[in-house]
């Protein structure tokens, strides 16, 4: 278990594209990261980088202070769980799972030992001696995450979307395990994912990649109530958060014909404004008004879509009888209200 | 429509059958034939068509008019071997490398040097059978095993590599990342993580190297005079003005009996589903 930090790093791809932007980060010892971004974000090479499969062009890796930059693979000590179930089909479970001990010249016993309490935790103990290939992709996956747990001293567990090939009942299930384990283990886990529940459920911290470029880190509550651009606020959330091309008109800022207005911070520029809620935010019944032009079911609630003078967007309500065509009364709470400029947050 | 179907499929293999099993069940009678049997026509029914006779398996082992192919089917034996496991050994290695690190050499790139290997099976035969004679006189291996070893290895190592260097790259490349996070080191990737998976590649290869090599004449019978001699070349020798059927029948059934055997193991390793899954 180790906390890791990102020094300076940076990547480009020998044509020249810049996979990885400098950045600068640091991911404590037992916590819990997901890196969340839509695919050649970059999530996936700050990963390689970090597992040693992969030299960045700049910048250092340093786990626990040492700098590992130029460590190989195996002298890292990470352990990596890949978007496809990688096992070595030759072996039975428990070889698998022994694999990196024997690698590692541990003392028989002890590597029995070991393998017999991981296969217990993760639910593999009655297969330790069936042949791998014959497992399901989820326990395929648990061979994975085990051959990194069998090892005390794992520096961290690296997620590369491990859940992708899952089904979807499962998913849940292994997530939970995920969790658990972390939990049990106190293990540095860092999951990659482009699905945002995966990533808001399972992380303490999520970070937010958009063109090889971190946009935002933080808790998955702050990704929610304040996304730090307009990028974050529509990859976060579901529906997404509603933007809303805004002017500044004296000390307040407001959408044309919405009704929609909150004050400005005092050196707000003039152009390129935007106002944003959540539509979780919304409450029934207040000042603004608009017509229902679609309506989700999502369960208890639903969403509608509203057309508000010449602005489109969405809020959630609690489940009722209104249909399309109808006029919603509707309000936002100012300190719900946030305030972009150029996609930047501003307040 | 079914049973129609079933008909037809079992009317196709019996006639496919018929087709392979025809020539081995002709060397067959043939081989147990006397000058009088193979004269008058077709002839299938020992003692009622046909009086059967030793004569031409005798003749293999030293009777009149024969020669005796025990030495030569050693030869053969090690000849083909040898070559095969060294050119597996090396080419098995080549492949690998080929497959899994990036090489330059002048303007070729690793497409390239595959291709060179697979280049040298392109050219007819003849080209080489000049260059190998000189070499191996100034190497003083005319005429002998290690001699035709050497030769060998260079005409079936580029067919190792070739079958090699696919099956490995549909081996994903994860699994060695995955080995060498688990701790091993180069080698011990290759040797536990990477070979088990290329198993079927290995006997595809294997099978290949040793039927190349054991049918082999061109070589076998330029690079030798009188010492050595292949089960090629014996089988040759054998012939005569009057060309000798029952003899050349049973040779031609020691020769292609190691290689049924070799198909009977094969086919028994494909059946159990060695090849099934090779990768995931």
């Amino acid at each position: 278990m180790a906390e890791i930090r990102l020094a300076k790093l940076a990547h480009s791809y020998g044509n020249g594209t810049n996979a990885l932007k400098p950045l600068d980060m640091t991911w404590r010892d037992g916590g819990t990261y997901a890196l969340l971004g839509p695919s050649g974000c970059g999530k996936s090479t700050m990963l390689n980088i970090i597992s040693g499969l992969l030299k960045p062009s700049e910048g250092r890796v340093l786990f626990d202070g040492q700098d590992v930059t130029d460590k190989d693979t195996g002298a890292r000590n990470i352990a990596q769980v890949f978007q496809v179930p990688v096992i070595y089909r030759s072996m039975t479970v428990g070889e698998n799972l022994a694999f990196p001990l024997v690698c590692r010249r541990v003392p028989t016993p002890r590597i029995k030992a070991r393998v017999e309490a991981i296969a217990e935790r993760l639910g593999l103990s009655r297969h330790l001696n069936s042949r791998a290939v014959a497992l399901t992709a989820d326990q395929k996956q648990l061979i994975s995450l085990g051959r990194g747990l069998v090892r005390e001293d794992v520096s961290a567990v690296l997620l590369d979307e491990p859940l992708t090939v899952i089904d979807p009942q499962m998913k849940f299930e292994l997530r939970k395990i995920l969790k658990d384990i972390n939990r049990e283990f106190r293990l540095t886990m860092v999951l990659v994912t482009h699905d945002q529940n995966e990533a808001l459920t399972f992380a303490d911290t999520v970070v937010v990649m958009n063109h090889g470029e971190v946009i935002q880190a933080g808790t998955p509550q702050e990704l929610f109530e304040r996304p730090a651009t307009t990028h974050v606020g529509t990859f976060i959330g579901s529906p997404a958060m509603n933007f809303l091309p805004a002017v500044r008109e004296g000390d307040r800022v407001l959408v044309p014909g919405a009704g929609l207005s909150r004050t400005a911070p005092a050196d707000l520029p003039t152009t390129d404004l935007t106002l944003a809620f959540r539509p979780e935010h919304a409450v029934a019944g207040g000042p603004l008004a608009g017509t229902v032009t679609r309506i989700w079911f999502e369960g208890a609630d639903q969403v509608l879509a509203l057309s508000v003078g010449d602005a489109s967007l969405r809020i959630r309500a609690v489940a009722g009888a209104e249909t399309v065509g109808a006029i919603v009364r509707f309000d936002v709470p100012q300190d719900c209200l946030r305030l972009y400029h150029q996609g930047r947050l501003v307040a | 429509m079914k049973t129609l179907y079933l008909a037809l499929k079992y009317l196709a293999i019996a006639l496919w059958s018929a087709f392979v099993v025809f020539p081995f069940l002709w060397a067959l009678t043939t081989s147990f034939k006397s000058a009088n049997g193979v004269t008058g026509g077709a002839t299938w029914i020992p003692w009622v068509q046909y009086e059967p006779s030793l004569q031409g398996w005798q003749s293999l082992f030293g009777g009149v008019g024969g020669i005796n192919v025990v030495k030569p089917f050693y030869n053969s034996l090690v000849v083909t071997l040898s070559a095969s496991v060294i050119s597996i050994t090396l080419g098995t290695l080549a492949a690998y490398a080929l497959s899994r690190f990036t090489f330059r050499f002048l303007w070729m790139r690793n497409s390239d040097i595959t291709f060179f290997f697979i280049s040298q099976r392109i050219m007819p035969p003849i080209v080489l059978a000049i260059p190998f004679f000189l070499m191996l006189r100034s190497l003083g291996l005319l005429d002998s095993l290690p001699g035709l070893i050497l030769v060998y290895v260079a005409l079936l190592m580029p067919i190792a590599v070739w079958v090699m260097v696919d099956f490995f790259n549909g081996v994903p490349r994860g699994l060695d990342e995955m080995a060498w996070m688990d701790g091993c080191n180069p080698i011990i990737t290759f040797w536990r993580v990477i070979l088990p998976n290329a198993l079927p590649g290995l006997v595809v290869a294997g099978m290949f190297c040793i039927i190349f090599g054991w049918n082999d004449f061109f070589f076998a019978f330029t690079l030798t005079f009188t010492e050595t001699q292949l089960l090629p070349v014996a089988i040759v020798s054998l012939n005569s003005s009057v060309t000798p059927w029952w003899s050349l029948s049973a040779a031609a059934l020691v020769s292609i009996a190691p290689l049924v055997v070799l198909a009977f193991v094969v086919e028994r390793f494909l059946s159990k589903g060695g090849l099934a899954g090779a990768v995931r």
